[in-house]
């Protein structure tokens, strides 16, 4: 029923999102068919170009006709390009993904133990020490981080390419050290926010009675922290990070731009720039379904996570 | 169990760090005493994707030109002096009164798809790209495109036309097979050609690689075994991937990167635009539209613009000041025709006489929002604000501008262009004939009509006496002076190559007959031809 119940939703998502990001970029100024043709084409020529794309017809036929076409799975042609919009999509989908997944890695890998640590000895020196690099974290801009971690890894040291993408079906360690500077680059923001959540909320359940009730039993701080305190402290922390899979999904263009990456962030905006309607909507439509998709994972999650939720 | 936890999380980090260490494989060059070595791969920065590879139906910008042209020729080349020559071409021989071009085809070339290289191809690829509407403009003069023989075009035109055969060193003039014809999406993914290298692999906005063609026609070329193309969008990025050794040259426009790389001599080679090559930035002004319509007020904003200021303040003083479309090392520069000097009190004295009669001056500036440009476009509008005159900054895209300047929904833009090798290639740009009014397609952005301006173009088109031609377009520099539709600010010759000192022959390369070839090309960041470039043995 909930996955029933999911799908309308979705669907609903969609018309909303798809109808008026679609109206948006036609209300955006400039013509997609000197984008098309260039400075030099003639009026006929444009006018030619128009009607072949179908440019010429109103708003909500057009509209209507790319759902249609949606519906089939046809999400239409590139008109730069001229190639199907799916494909440019698919060919970058993997690119954003990995360097999603290995951000949130990283984020997670790092802001588990600093939250647990600061939360531990929270008002003292480590936890101040660790509040104060959050916040550094947070207020320094993704395209000054990059450019600092180019510099120190990859100029300074050469142990990491500066810039470039290596598919992992080329070479699974090139593809390694291609995303692991983005992949800093784009972690460490999201690390700041995952800590400092974490911490509030392990505070929080670290003053709950069933904790105090542990300690008077003998269990051991550690044994408190990560077997009884971290899970239902996570809920915060489980509920960014869906947030944030779903909206980075198409938020990555500075870190892709920065490290000349082949995603999905890049392509979306890109086409924006040159008034690919169709490619923009095709982008629109997957960050609408990542996000609603990614969001009803971590509905899921938080069950796991929180028993008194499956019971609710 | 625990104690091996630390010294196994020891080892897989070991692991993990040695796969994501080290430089690239590259295939090793053989040794050579001195000059070009063969073999070697190069790996080149790029600023931009191309939309695609196919000349007939992609829109070419310089970093489609790197790309596709190691793959696809055109039929005629620049030399390093600016006049054109044969290259895919044996020889173009015009009629008496140059309204008809005889195109020669240089005999035992192929396509690397085994198609031989004929007239009958070269007359498709002209009919095709006169028939795209992306070149139509381009090719109006062309009335027939005739086979004589098998090697052998004519190319019949409605008006005499001298500089012909510069367009077909670019776009139109690139010859792909028939395949490519017959299918554009495939040409326009996987080109194919008669150029030194043969298409490898393509990953939007990340890569193109290139491989030798062991058959192409130049014998001993190409040099280098293959060649990657990068692309990076981000300048500063490109220029640490330099840095780091990850690329081996790149195209730029950066002030900061000529005068770093410049510095470091043992390290890097510099190499700038010159001449024709060199685009000028303006700002380009509705001539059609008040209060740009009265020439009063278009000359006191040229004598308000302290171009020196813009030069030292913007471009950390390397570039030259602009006073018409061409630069100063190029043959068809000519003085003349007083394009009005930076005099503050001459500027207040128009304004005050216009607004005597007209009332305040004012009108809005476009820009994109970029913050080099901005910084420009706000010291422009200080210098202006002193002499009287009120210009409001809007902010647009490049796409929105472009469409504005197209269809004259606009007073003044900031603006970049005139880097065709031949003066004929402004004529669509600046001919009353291409003027419309506001709200039409215009090619004439500025909507600029002069008459003695557009008989000089005329001339210039159709005269094949050089000395006539010169004087033709002394005439248009002076009109384009003295009744200023631009206020131009400078030549943009930072438009650059950087390459480590391990490449060279970057603007060295050699014509098919001999010549000296034109060393870089377009702007703002510049391209060159490949086959010529080699590295240095390790």
């Amino acid at each position: 029923m909930i996955v029933v119940h999911r799908l309308v939703r979705l669907l609903v998502v969609l018309l909303v999102v798809t109808f008026l990001s679609y109206a948006l970029l036609n209300l955006l100024p400039g013509d997609p068919v000197t984008q098309i043709l260039g400075l030099s084409a003639t009026e006929e020529a444009r006018a030619q170009v128009r009607q072949d794309l179908g440019l010429d017809q109103p708003l909500l036929v057009r509209y209507l006709g790319w759902l249609g076409g949606l519906v089939t799975g046809d999400f239409g042609e590139s008109y730069i390009t001229r190639m199907p919009v799916a494909s440019e999509l698919a060919e970058r989908l993997p690119v954003t993904l990995e360097l999603l997944v290995a951000a949130q890695i990283i984020a997670l890998g790092l802001a588990i133990p600093v939250g647990v640590a600061a939360a531990r000895r929270a008002g003292r020196a480590l936890d101040q020490a660790l509040t104060a690099l959050s916040f550094a974290l947070l207020s320094t801009p993704v395209f000054v981080l990059g450019v600092l971690l180019i510099l120190v890894f990859a100029v300074t040291w050469q142990v990491v390419p500066a810039t470039g993408w290596t598919p992992i079906s080329l070479d699974l360690g090139w593809n390694l050290t291609s995303v692991i500077l983005p992949a800093i680059t784009l972690g460490c923001g999201q690390l700041a926010v995952y800590a400092r959540l974490l911490r509030t909320d392990l505070i929080a359940t670290l003053q709950e009675d069933y904790i105090t009730l542990a300690r008077a039993r003998g269990l051991s701080p550690r044994r408190i922290l990560w077997r009884h305190a971290l899970r239902p402290s996570a809920i915060s922390l489980v509920t960014a990070v869906g947030l944030n899979l779903g909206a980075l999904i198409g938020g990555t263009v500075i870190i892709e731009t920065l490290f000349g990456l082949p995603g999905v962030g890049r392509l979306i905006v890109d086409s924006i720039f040159s008034r690919d309607y169709l490619t923009v909507q095709g982008g629109v439509v997957l960050i609408s379904v990542g996000y609603v998709a990614v969001n009803f994972a971590v509905d899921l999650v938080y069950a796991a996570v929180d028993p008194r939720i499956r019971r609710a | 169990m625990k104690r091996w936890r630390t010294p196994a999380t020891l080892m897989l980090a070991a692991a993990v760090m040695l796969a994501c260490s080290g430089q690239r494989p590259v295939a090793a060059p053989q040794a050579g005493a001195s000059g070009p070595v063969q073999g070697g791969r190069l790996v080149y920065g790029l600023s931009a994707d191309a939309n695609g590879f196919n000349p007939v139906t992609d829109q070419f910008a310089g970093q489609s030109y790197s790309m596709a042209g190691t793959i696809i020729e055109t039929l005629t080349a620049v030399d390093a002096n600016g006049g054109w020559k044969p290259n895919l071409a044996e020889s173009l021989t015009p009629n008496e009164r140059h309204d008809e071009w005889t195109i020669k085809i240089r005999e035992g070339i192929s396509f690397s798809d085994g198609i031989g290289l004929t007239g009958d191809v070269v007359r498709a690829n002209l009919e095709a790209q006169k028939a795209s509407p992306l070149n139509a403009a381009v090719l109006a003069p062309v009335k027939a495109i005739e086979l004589v023989d098998p090697m052998t075009v004519k190319v019949e035109l409605k008006q005499p036309w001298v500089a012909f055969p510069y367009y077909l060193d670019a776009q139109v003039g690139m010859i792909v097979p028939p395949a490519s014809l017959k299918d554009p999406k495939a040409a326009s993914l996987k080109p194919v050609g008669t150029g030194p290298f043969l298409f490898k692999e393509y990953v939007p906005d990340n890569r193109m690689v290139v491989t030798r063609n062991p058959r192409y026609w130049r014998q001993g070329l190409p040099y280098l075994d293959e060649i990657e193309f990068r692309i990076l969008p981000d300048s500063q990025t490109r220029a640490q991937t330099l840095d780091a050794g990850g690329i081996d040259a790149m195209g730029t426009s950066r002030d900061e990167d000529l005068t770093k790389y410049g510095a470091q001599q043992d390290a890097y080679t510099v190499h700038r635009s010159e001449g024709m090559a060199v685009a000028e930035y303006m700002f380009m002004l509705n001539t059609t539209v008040a209060p740009l319509d009265d020439l009063r007020v278009r000359k006191a904003l040229a004598h308000a613009t302290d171009r020196e200021t813009v030069i030292s303040t913007l471009r950390g003083g390397l570039t030259e000041p602009a006073d018409g479309p061409w630069s100063k090392d190029s043959k068809w520069y000519a003085e003349g025709g007083d394009y009005p000097a930076y005099d503050l009190d001459k500027a207040a004295a128009l304004v005050k006489e216009v607004e005597a009669e007209k009332g305040p001056i004012r009108f809005e500036m476009i820009s994109t929002p970029d913050p080099n440009t901005m910084q420009g476009i706000e010291l422009a509008q200080d210098m202006w604000r002193k002499a009287g005159i009120d210009v409001t900054i809007k902010q647009a895209d490049q796409a929105d501008l472009i469409n504005r300047a197209v269809t004259g929904n606009f007073a003044a833009t900031v603006w970049t262009q005139f880097s065709a090798p031949d003066p004929d290639g402004e004529y669509i740009w600046m001919h009353q004939a291409y003027s419309q009014p506001v709200g039409k397609v215009s090619l004439n952005f500025t909507r600029f009509k002069d008459k003695q301006l557009s008989d000089a173009f005329d001339v210039g088109r159709t005269d094949p006496d050089e000395a006539a031609r010169k004087k033709a377009y002394a005439t248009v520099q002076q009109r384009l002076r003295e009744l200023v539709p631009y206020v131009f600010i400078d030549h943009l010759n930072t438009g650059s190559i950087v390459a480590r000192t391990k490449v060279h022959g970057i603007g060295e390369h050699r014509l098919p007959d001999g010549e000296k070839g034109l060393p870089l090309t377009g702007s703002p960041i510049p391209y060159h031809p490949f086959a010529q470039l080699w590295v240095d043995a390790q």
